[in-house]
């Protein structure tokens, strides 16, 4: 009884701060129950932009939520902050793509400049909270930055001061800016604006705006139409001018004060004034026409320009069907374009066993990584014995470097809930749930979009084709946990529990979601399912190779030319991927390997580049199809680097639970440290062989099971670099702490890296070769990147 | 029914029955730490790893369940393998001592910290008890010792060590002094016969520990009275002949047979100790070279060559230690000697193998930082080191003995025996150096209750505590907080452990496996 006074008292003090009544009123919009504890805490922190202890000990009090279970769950996920934050978030992705273009370096360049002491993440005036991000899938344009809900591509280091003053002045600029709807105009002419994540991180949302401005000026009725990701991300954002009868032209990497320009090229003005001002700038017409506009691509009508037939040509789209052509959300096009016929046929014409059958036939694989047979999965939860039966859409796409999920999200929601209506009526399931990341607002925004729409449409209710089929879609935001990936994990997460998985059997097709039998598919699975019904199980069947049928969603990034979500047949080597759809390494940079699986895959050599695109000869190899995530590397990547990368993240990812995982994991990457440090022990890379193995075969769930492929893979194809480490070589020059950086007499004097040292160690010497102070430099590459003369060193 | 087959043998089980319960029906052993077999399985820990030989994959046996045609090995070498290192995992985060630093250092390896404690809540008797398992002289080595466990004292980094050795030598003096000294108890006689050659305090110690054990025996020494160099290096003011006669007279009373003025070479020979007895002990103080030969015993550099953790010679049944193996003149590492020796001898003795004193699994914190000291504060009173009143002849008052033993920082754990991840370090062989971490916790000890105490450092988060509370419906609990390796037990919002385990503290601390929750008057003792 003391105690609970104690406790009463204590909170008395905390609460004067805080309105209780709101957290009230927050538990009545989102719910009491335990399954409901993390949308709880997203709302909560929603409106405190942090988890105010009070507010935590309150929801207590009103709700069958217990304290142990309310600080359990909330320090359990990285999404939830118990301290108060700054105004503006910035949080600077870690993710493949961004790591291995200095995202370390950028994270320190924000340090710096906000004064931030070692443990800090607020600056003192409490305007930003700096925080590292495990991918914010926006590979192609790293390294990335994302200032609340601004995102930033390319972020130099030495940049870190403009985006910040770019930000706040873009703030109080969008206060002022009228919003621009989805508005579609009918009409035969159409500007095609791409709106997916990546292309809003270049600036496709002001491009957008820009447009509608210059079209209200012009008399030509067009339309502007969003659309979702085209795939080329390396080339954003991308416009497309659309006419009747003529070809359709692509223009890339277009920023805001082009659009003038390109508008006028293609429509007429309304008034002789602007034909005037049209007339004066027509010469400018050749800047931006395929010739001179720096790459202007056609593709689609005409494609004639050679890398963008050769990015496409190569990919074969089922998962990723009419990609760049569709308005994401728009729900009459996707039925113009034979959507939902699938879904309407199995829900009206076919049995279950029917649709099992077909899928069972396509031989379509998860897209999740691990590569079950999807209709075998399906096949288990139909035969369940259960009065309920729950269908989950896994969209918590955490692995650094992939983002193939959050684009179908984006480009294809409907297709994904196609595919789950699909599946719902094979398990027999009327209830079905998207997990999606929260780190995707745009996806989650989006199929929210959508879900209503299909529920507007009696598509999805309780007549759904006005069938008997009773079938609910919901969504539940992820906050923030890899782990949660994995199946187990999910359900916990789901049931409001901390995202620890648990020992399968039983696997959750038997005894999932609160004990039920449960479905859970990747969203690429679920996208892929339509057209395997439009077209038949054979047609999906004939592509591919023995065991790996269809094709397979890629998010490549890293060094290499042309980036983007690409979709390929399976069977198709590494190689093709690598040289003819990415074009090979950028800056004329040798392919050194590629990163496959992400934290759960390897890094295959160039050497075994003609490995095909197979769930079993990848894993052969000692990579892993994974999600789909492919990171291209060049000569001047480290692999151990990469490696202690990987390790770190899923170091970092590790709920915690298992022996193997919890602490081998941490002891693995301890040594992996040791030997980018050049302060490794004798027998530190046996200790890791040997750790290795022991974490692959002892771990609890799949996240710890595969954490040390990528060390196994490094122990197989890169040995002599493990050794050079040991040595206290660092043969790419990567590693930090092994690496020193010098001034040639290439110098020219320019004193550019005297200005833009951040620290202080290159004294200004105007016509002079500049020399680095080796104990101050910190090792930022600034000094290389700014060098005009190519005259930075690094050895 | 489903049928497997574990270890070969087949046997059928009901479904949905765990891998661990049918190898318990099998009688088998299989080692577990997160399990309880009341609680929702947590499937954490991974010592309880078996293997399924067809799919070579270790299965965790307290979660899998059996299926039909499983065949299940508890013991391969990649279940040993595995539980070896997970074991050696969490040992490498593992932050407690099993036994306190000064125990550890002292060649007697007497459990000082235990003496401490029964100082404190009086129990004189107890206390000397505990001196006496492992120092046969202790009002003698209470005066001459040089305590190398007060260099290991953690109190040292406070401000001055605890003062060990006047504090053993309080409760020998007190014992002694007594109208009736506690005579401990001996075993049923073995009929079994042991001579000592050389009465000075390895003999001494060996031939006590040795009729304890049942054992008769026998100590012949050249001089016409026991005590060796006791007798002669050692100065009356230091430790006076009353006091060295008090105890050798002490030790004789429990049935020694002492045979004075005997030389061995001179007046008797090795050979014929051997014949006369079942076992000799050759605590003869510093030999030479050629006499270690004459006797027909291989020699070392040192004196007689002995196995070293067994203390036997290179002649069966013959064994040897003190100066006599390695000359010094800490008479405490003899003294630790002679109780080694009688282990080994009463093992010879009884015809099992010689394997000599169990060496048990010990978990060392090591060097403690600045910031942590606090932490180890907690444990002990403030008062400085206290000198005797009387002066160093006298010693400690009974005041000022508990005054000064208050001072001890409790150092060991209070689980040391019933700890399962001791237990099962000593079996699988752990090396804690194996995967030595970079850096470990700090130490930390939760004493907000008046009976519990809880060391994060110590916990091997198998979320027992965490489950038991939730069932039983605590109005806080435990619960985890963090993830992955800062994972963490704590009652919520940073309340009391009080608070938290308001109904479930005994059974919090029952079912921990570790010394991670403990009483805090734990009354277990290292064996």
């Amino acid at each position: 009884m003391t105690e609970t006074k104690k406790i009463n008292v204590k909170k008395a003090e905390d609460s004067d701060s805080f309105d209780l009544l709101e957290v009230e009123s927050l538990v009545n919009q989102v719910g009491s129950k335990r399954s409901d504890l993390i949308p709880l805490l997203q709302a909560v922190q929603n409106h405190y932009h942090y988890l105010p202890e009070a507010v935590l000990r309150q929801i207590c009090e009103i709700t069958e939520i217990t304290p142990a279970d309310i600080i359990g769950v909330s320090t359990f996920y990285p999404q939830f902050r118990h301290q108060p934050a700054g105004e503006h978030s910035i949080r600077v992705c870690m993710g493949t793509a961004c790591h291995v273009k200095g995202a370390e370096r950028v994270l320190d360049a924000f340090h710096r400049h906000l004064k931030l002491r070692p443990g800090e993440d607020t600056d003192k005036d409490r305007l930003f909270t700096v925080e590292k991000i495990a991918c914010l899938g926006c590979c192609t344009l790293a390294p990335v930055v994302q200032i609340d809900d601004v995102t930033y591509g390319h972020v130099l280091p030495s940049k870190v001061s403009d985006v910040l003053k770019d930000f706040l002045g873009k703030k109080t600029e969008s206060s002022s800016a009228k919003k621009v709807g989805f508005k579609k105009i009918t009409s035969k002419a159409e500007v095609r604006i791409g709106l997916g994540s990546c292309c809003q991180a270049s600036g496709s949302g002001h491009v957008h705006e820009s447009i509608q401005r210059e079209l209200a000026e012009f008399d030509a009725v067009v339309s502007v139409k969003p659309v979702g990701c085209v795939g080329m991300c390396h080339q954003t954002p991308l416009m497309e001018i659309v006419l009747p009868d003529q070809p359709s032209i692509l223009y890339a990497r277009v920023q805001e004060q082009n659009v003038r320009q390109i508008i006028q090229k293609h429509f007429k003005p309304i008034n002789p004034l602007q034909k005037i001002e049209r007339a004066t700038s027509r010469w400018l017409e050749d800047l931006y026409t395929d010739e001179a506009w720096e790459p202007v691509i056609r593709y689609a009508i005409d494609v004639r320009d050679k890398p963008v037939a050769a990015f496409l040509g190569r990919q074969k789209h089922i998962t990723t069907e009419y990609c760049g052509v569709s308005d994401p959300v728009d729900l009459n096009e996707y039925q113009e374009k034979d959507g939902f016929t699938a879904a309407k046929k199995c829900l009206t014409e076919l049995s279950p066993e029917a649709i099992v059958e077909t899928v069972l036939s396509s031989g379509l694989r998860g897209r999740g990584g691990a590569g079950f047979p999807t209709g075998m999965k399906w096949k288990i939860v139909h035969e369940a014995v259960s009065d309920q039966k729950i269908l989950i859409c896994n969209c918590d796409e955490g692995d650094p470097g992939a983002f193939m999920d959050r684009m179908l999200l984006e480009s294809y929601p409907y297709r994904v809930i196609e595919g789950m209506m699909i599946a719902a009526k094979a398990i027999g399931a009327h209830e079905g749930i998207f997990y999606i990341r929260a780190e995707y607002p745009l996806a989650v925004k989006r199929v929210k979009e959508a879900l209503q729409r299909c529920e507007a449409a009696g598509i999805l209710s309780d007549h759904s084709f006005d069938s008997d089929y009773v079938l609910h879609f919901s969504i539940q935001e992820g906050a923030g946990a890899f782990v949660c990936g994995e199946e187990t994990a999910l359900i916990a997460s789901v049931e409001g529990r901390r995202g620890m998985p648990r020992f399968r059997p039983p696997f959750p097709a038997e005894s999932g979601l609160n004990g039920r039998p449960t479905l859970i598919n990747n969203c690429e699975t679920f996208a892929t399912v339509p057209w395997i019904f439009r077209n038949g199980a054979e047609s999906f069947n004939h592509l591919g190779t023995d065991h790996s049928k269809g094709t397979k969603v890629f998010s490549l990034a890293g060094k290499v030319k042309r980036g983007g979500l690409i979709e390929v047949p399976m069977g198709i080597s590494i190689r093709e991927i690598v040289e003819d759809i990415g074009g090979g390494c950028a800056d004329d940079k040798k392919f050194k390997a590629v990163q496959i699986g992400g934290p759960s895959g390897g890094c295959i050599p160039a050497s075994l580049a003609h490995i095909p695109v197979d769930y079993e000869a990848l894993t052969e190899a000692g990579a892993m199809m994974g999600s789909g995530g492919l990171v291209v590397l060049d000569e001047t990547d480290c692999i151990v680097d990469i490696a202690r990368y990987f390790l770190s993240f899923t170091q970092q990812q590790s709920c915690g639970k298992c022996t193997f995982c919890r602490i081998g994991t941490k002891r693995m990457l301890e040594i992996l440290i040791r030997l980018c440090e050049g302060k490794a022990k004798k027998d530190d890379i046996q200790k890791l062989e040997k750790l290795a193995d022991h974490v692959k075969s002892g771990s609890l769930c799949g996240l710890g099971k595969t954490a040390p492929n990528p060390v196994l893979s490094t122990l197989r194809y890169f040995r002599d670099e493990l050794i050079a480490h040991a040595e206290g070589r660092c043969p790419a020059g990567k590693c930090k702490t092994l690496i020193q950086y010098k001034i040639n007499d290439q110098c020219i004097g320019c004193t550019r890296c005297a200005q833009d040292c951040p620290v202080g160690a290159i004294p200004w010497t105007p016509y002079q070769v500049h020399e680095i102070d080796p104990e101050r430099c910190i090792r930022c590459d600034t000094c290389r990147q700014v060098c005009p003369a190519d005259a930075v060193e690094v050895g | 029914m489903i049928q497997l087959t574990i270890n070969q043998q087949p046997l059928k089980v009901p479904k949905g029955t765990t891998l661990l319960k049918a190898a318990q029906q099998l009688g088998l052993n299989v080692p577990t730490l997160c399990y309880s077999e009341d609680l929702e399985k947590h499937t954490s820990c991974m010592v309880c790893v078996v293997e399924e030989i067809h799919s070579g994959k270790l299965l965790p046996a307290c979660t899998a369940l059996a299926e039909d045609g499983m065949a299940i090995d508890t013991e391969s070498s990649l279940v040993i393998k595995a539980r070896q290192s997970a074991l050696d995992l969490l040992i490498s985060e593992h932050v407690g001592d099993c036994e306190g630093p000064c125990q550890l250092i002292c060649p007697a390896h007497m459990n000082i910290p235990l003496m401490l404690r029964q100082i404190v809540s009086g129990q004189f008797q107890a206390a000397v008890r505990t001196v006496r398992e492992r120092i046969a002289i202790p009002a003698i080595l209470g005066r001459i010792c040089p305590a190398p466990c007060e260099n290991g004292c953690r109190r040292k980094e406070v401000d001055d060590p605890v003062s060990i050795c006047l504090l053993k030598r309080f409760a020998a003096d007190t014992d002694l002094s007594s109208s009736n000294p506690k005579i401990p108890e001996k075993k049923p006689r073995s009929g079994k016969r042991a001579v000592i050659v050389g009465a000075g305090p390895a003999g001494l110690s060996a031939a006590y520990y040795l009729i304890l054990m049942g054992h008769e025996c026998t100590l012949i020494d050249d001089q016409s009275s026991a005590g060796g160099q006791l007798q002669t290096a050692v100065p009356e003011e230091i430790l006076p002949k009353s006091v060295l006669e008090a105890e050798i007279a002490w030790i004789m009373k429990l049935g020694l047979k002492f045979q004075s003025k005997t030389r061995l070479g001179e007046q008797i020979t090795l050979q014929k100790l051997q014949d006369q007895y079942d076992a000799v002990i050759l605590t003869l103080g510093e030999v030479e070279p050629e006499i270690v030969e004459s006797m027909g015993l291989e020699g070392s550099q040192r004196g007689i060559k002995i196995n070293a953790d067994t203390f036997e010679t290179s002649l069966t049944g013959v064994f040897a230690g003190g100066n006599a193996v390695h000359p010094g003149k800490l008479a405490v590492r003899s003294s630790g000697h002679g109780w080694s020796i009688a282990q080994s001898v009463d093992q010879f003795l009884k015809g099992v193998p010689v394997t000599g004193p169990v060496k048990r699994f010990q978990s060392r914190i090591g060097r403690i930082q600045e910031s942590e000291i606090p932490e180890f504060q907690k444990e002990g009173t403030s008062d400085p080191r206290q000198n005797p009143s009387g002066g160093i002849e006298t010693g400690f008052t009974e005041a000022e003995a508990i005054r000064e033993a208050s001072r001890c920082l409790h150092c060991d754990c209070r689980k040391p025996e019933t700890c399962k991840l001791r237990d099962y370090s000593e079996i699988y062989k752990v090396n804690a150096q194996r995967f030595k971490g970079e850096e470990r916790f700090s130490v930390e000890k939760v004493k907000q209750s008046e009976d519990v105490i809880y060391e994060p450092g110590k916990c091997i988060k198998c979320g027992i505590c965490v489950r038991i509370t939730a069932k039983a419906g605590e109005k806080l609990g435990v619960t985890f907080t963090g993830r992955g390796f800062n994972v963490k037990v704590v009652v919520p919002f940073n309340e009391s452990l009080s608070a938290g385990l308001e109904k479930t503290a005994a059974d919090c601390i029952e079912a921990c496996p570790t010394g991670a929750l403990a009483l805090v008057n734990s009354e277990e003792r290292n064996q």
